[in-house]
C-alpha cells in the first residue's frame, strides 16, 4: 500500500512559484473576462458565486502548472460540476414549476432544455426525414434559451478542441459518479473490471448503435426516453401510467446501480466506461483531435500502474505496448500521474513522441480548462448562488 | 385499357415505395445492421445475404398482399386482430434475433480474425441462410406505416394479382434504398466489431419483446 501511495506523489515542487503564477496568469484574466457580465447582474448572490468560481478555477489551474499533476485537481473542479449541476438545475426547475417532472404542454411548446446526449439519436431522423426528435425549440426563445441550435453548436465547439476529454472536462454528468468512485479507500470488485473490462467497455457502442437506429425507427429519443440514468436526478416525464412508471424504475435502478454503487466499489466511472452512448460517439473525434497520451516503450516496465489508474478501462496491456490509448480514452491524465516511469505523456500529434510532453500538456490544458471555466464555470456559478440562497442569510 | 390501369397501379406502387422508402429503412435498420456486421468482410458476402433478407422480405410483403385482398381494407384499419398479429410478430422478432444472437459469436470469431489477413486457418466459414431468411420475413410482415398505407391500396385493387404486382412494385421502390446498407461490408470484421453486433441484437430483442408484450397486454386488458 505505501509503495503504491508513493509510486502516485510526484516531486511537491515540479515548478517554481513564479513560473507557476506566469503560466497561470492568461488563465486568470480569462476567466475575470468571462465572468465580468456576471458582475453586471443586480444579484449579490451572482457576484459571490462568479468570484468564487474565478478564484476556484484560477486556483486549480495554478495547482496544475506548481504540481504537474493534471488528474487530482481536474477532479476536484469535474467533482464541483457533477454535483452543482443538479443543485442549480433542480431549483430552477421547482421554482419555474414546482416540479421535477416534465408536463405534457412543455414538450408540446417545445421549452424542454436540449441535452447534448441527444445529439446522435437525432442525425437519422434529421438527415432522412427533416425531423428533429426531440421535443426542444431549434432556435434559441424566451421560455427556453438552451435550444438545439445553441447546444449542439456548443458541444462542436467542445469537441474540435477536446475531442474525447469533453468526458472529463465538460459534461456535466460524469463528475457525479466520479465523486462517488473518490469516496471509497479500496478498489472492491477489481478482479471483475480486469477480467471482464475489454468486453464491459463495447456496451457503450452497442447502446450508441442501438439508440442510433431504434430512435430512427420509432421516432423517439430513445435513449432519452428509457435509458437515461441522470433522469432521475435533472428532469423526467411526470409519471402518468404503467409505461412512465416503468421509464422511471429504470433511470432511478441506472442511477443508483451505474453512477453510485458501481463507481463506490470499482473506483472506476462505470457509467462513462462501460453504458453511455454519448461518450462512444464522443470517441470518434479523438481521431481528429490534434491532443492524445502516449506510451515511451524505452522508459514503460510494464508495471500496469496505467492501467489500474484509468478510471474507465480506457487501456489495455496492448495498447500500451503499442504505446497507445484505447479510443475511448478521455485525457484525464489520471495514468500520466500514476505513471512511476514518467513512460506515460501528453502529446501533440505530428510530433515525436515525449520530446516535449509538458509543452504538449501545457497546449491541451490552456485551451480546455478556458472552455472548461467558459462552459463548466457558469454551471458552477449558477449551482453556487443557488446554494447562497439556500443559506439564512440578510 | 387494363393494361394502362396496371402499368398505373405499378408506377404508383413503385414512386410510393420511393418516396417511403427511407421510414422503411429506418423500420427494417435495426435489423439488418447487426445482422450484416456478423458477417465475413467483404461487399460480395453482404450481397448475397442482403439478397436473401430482401428476398424474405418480399414473401412477407406477398403473403400481406394476399392477405389484404382477401379480406378487404379492414387489415390495415380497423381489424381487430391487427393488434394481435402486431404484438405476436414483434415478440418472434424478438426471439429470432436472440436466437441468431447467441449462435453468431461462436461460428464467426475465428472467421472475423482470419478474414482481416485474407488466410484462412482452420474450417471454411458456414453462411447461414435461415438467419437473413427468418429476419427477411419478420421484417416483411411488420406493420410499418408506409406497409400499411400499401396495404390499404392493394386491397382496393380488382384482382389479386393486380394487388401482388402492387406490393411487388411498391417492394421494389423500398428495396433501392437498402443499397447504402452494403457499405457495412467495408467494415473490417473483429471479434469487437461481432461483439457489439451481438450486443446491438441482444438489446433490440429486449426491445420488440417489451414492445411485442406490451400491445398483447394492452390489447387483453383494455380491448
Amino acid at each position: 500500500m505505501a509503495s503504491r501511495s508513493s509510486a502516485l506523489v510526484r516531486p511537491p515542487a515540479f515548478r517554481g512559484i513564479g513560473r507557476s503564477i506566469l503560466l497561470t496568469l492568461p488563465m486568470a484574466l480569462w476567466s475575470l473576462l468571462i465572468f465580468t457580465p456576471s458582475f453586471r447582474q443586480a444579484g449579490r448572490n451572482q457576484h459571490i458565486g462568479a468570484a468564487a468560481v474565478i478564484l476556484f478555477m484560477t486556483a486549480l489551474f495554478f495547482l496544475m502548472m506548481r504540481t504537474g499533476e493534471t488528474y487530482r485537481w481536474r477532479r476536484i473542479f469535474f467533482v464541483a460540476l457533477g454535483f452543482l449541476f443538479p443543485v442549480g438545475f433542480i431549483a430552477a426547475l421547482v421554482a419555474e414549476r414546482g416540479t421535477m417532472s416534465i408536463p405534457i404542454s412543455r414538450m408540446v411548446s417545445g421549452d424542454t432544455p436540449f441535452c447534448f446526449m441527444v445529439t446522435p439519436s437525432i442525425i437519422l431522423p434529421a438527415a432522412f426525414a427533416r425531423t428533429v426528435i426531440f421535443p426542444g425549440s431549434i432556435l434559441p426563445t424566451a421560455s427556453n434559451p438552451h435550444s438545439i441550435a445553441i447546444m449542439i453548436g456548443l458541444w462542436f465547439a467542445l469537441t474540435l478542441v477536446m475531442g474525447k476529454a469533453w468526458c472529463s472536462y465538460a459534461c456535466f454528468f460524469g463528475g457525479i459518479e466520479e465523486g462517488f468512485a473518490a469516496i471509497a479507500k479500496r478498489r472492491r470488485l477489481h478482479r471483475f473490471v480486469t477480467r471482464f473490462g475489454p468486453q464491459l467497455r463495447l456496451i457503450p457502442w452497442a447502446i450508441l448503435i442501438f439508440v442510433v437506429l431504434l430512435s430512427a425507427a420509432i421516432f423517439e429519443p430513445v435513449y432519452c426516453m428509457w435509458l437515461c440514468p441522470f433522469k432521475a436526478v435533472t428532469e423526467f416525464p411526470a409519471v402518468r401510467n404503467v409505461e412512465t412508471a416503468i421509464q422511471m424504475g429504470v433511470f432511478v435502478a441506472l442511477f443508483v446501480g451505474l453512477v453510485v454503487v458501481l463507481p463506490y466499489l470499482t473506483k472506476k466511472r462505470t457509467q462513462c466506461g462501460f453504458f453511455c452512448p454519448f461518450g462512444a460517439f464522443q470517441s470518434l473525434f479523438n481521431k481528429i483531435n490534434l491532443f492524445e497520451i502516449r506510451f515511451n516503450r524505452e522508459k514503460c516496465v510494464d508495471c500496469g500502474l496505467c492501467q489500474t489508474s484509468c478510471p474507465t478501462v480506457a487501456l489495455s496491456k496492448d495498447s500500451v505496448r503499442e504505446g497507445k490509448t484505447l479510443l475511448n480514452c478521455m485525457k484525464c491524465g489520471a495514468c500520466v500521474d500514476a505513471c512511476k516511469k514518467n513512460a506515460a505523456v501528453w502529446h501533440l500529434k505530428g510530433t515525436p513522441v515525449a520530446a516535449k510532453p509538458e509543452r504538449a500538456r501545457l497546449l491541451f490544458l490552456y485551451g480546455t480548462w478556458a472552455l472548461a471555466t467558459m462552459f463548466g464555470g457558469s454551471v458552477l456559478a449558477n449551482g453556487v448562488h443557488t446554494l447562497i440562497g439556500f443559506l439564512p442569510l440578510k | 385499357m387494363a393494361a394502362l390501369s396496371f402499368s398505373a397501379s405499378a408506377g404508383e406502387a413503385l414512386v410510393l415505395g420511393l418516396a417511403t422508402g427511407p421510414v422503411c429503412l429506418a423500420t427494417c435498420g435495426p435489423v439488418v445492421v447487426p445482422w450484416i456486421m456478423v458477417q465475413p468482410q467483404g461487399v460480395r458476402g453482404h450481397s448475397r445475404q442482403l439478397l436473401l433478407f430482401l428476398a424474405a422480405r418480399l414473401a412477407g410483403y406477398l403473403v400481406f398482399a394476399c392477405a389484404a385482398w382477401l379480406v378487404g381494407s379492414a387489415i390495415p384499419h380497423s381489424w381487430t386482430g391487427r393488434s394481435w398479429l402486431m404484438g405476436g410478430i414483434q415478440i418472434l422478432l424478438a426471439a429470432a434475433l436472440v436466437v441468431y444472437a447467441a449462435g453468431w459469436p461462436h461460428r464467426r470469431c475465428a472467421v472475423a480474425k482470419t478474414t482481416a489477413n485474407l488466410v484462412q486457418i482452420g474450417e471454411a466459414p458456414v453462411t447461414k441462410r435461415s438467419g437473413a431468411l427468418a429476419l427477411g420475413f419478420l421484417t416483411g410482415i411488420n406493420l410499418c406505416p408506409p406497409f400499411l398505407v400499401a396495404g390499404v391500396r392493394a386491397a382496393q385493387l380488382a384482382h389479386l394479382s393486380a394487388a401482388l404486382l402492387f406490393f411487388f412494385c411498391f417492394f421494389a421502390g423500398t428495396a433501392v434504398w437498402f443499397i447504402p446498407f452494403l457499405s457495412l461490408g467495408f467494415l473490417k470484421r473483429t471479434p469487437a466489431v461481432v461483439a457489439v453486433a451481438r450486443m446491438v441484437a441482444v438489446l433490440l430483442a429486449f426491445w420488440y419483446g417489451f414492445s411485442g408484450v406490451s400491445i398483447l397486454i394492452e390489447r387483453t386488458f383494455h380491448g
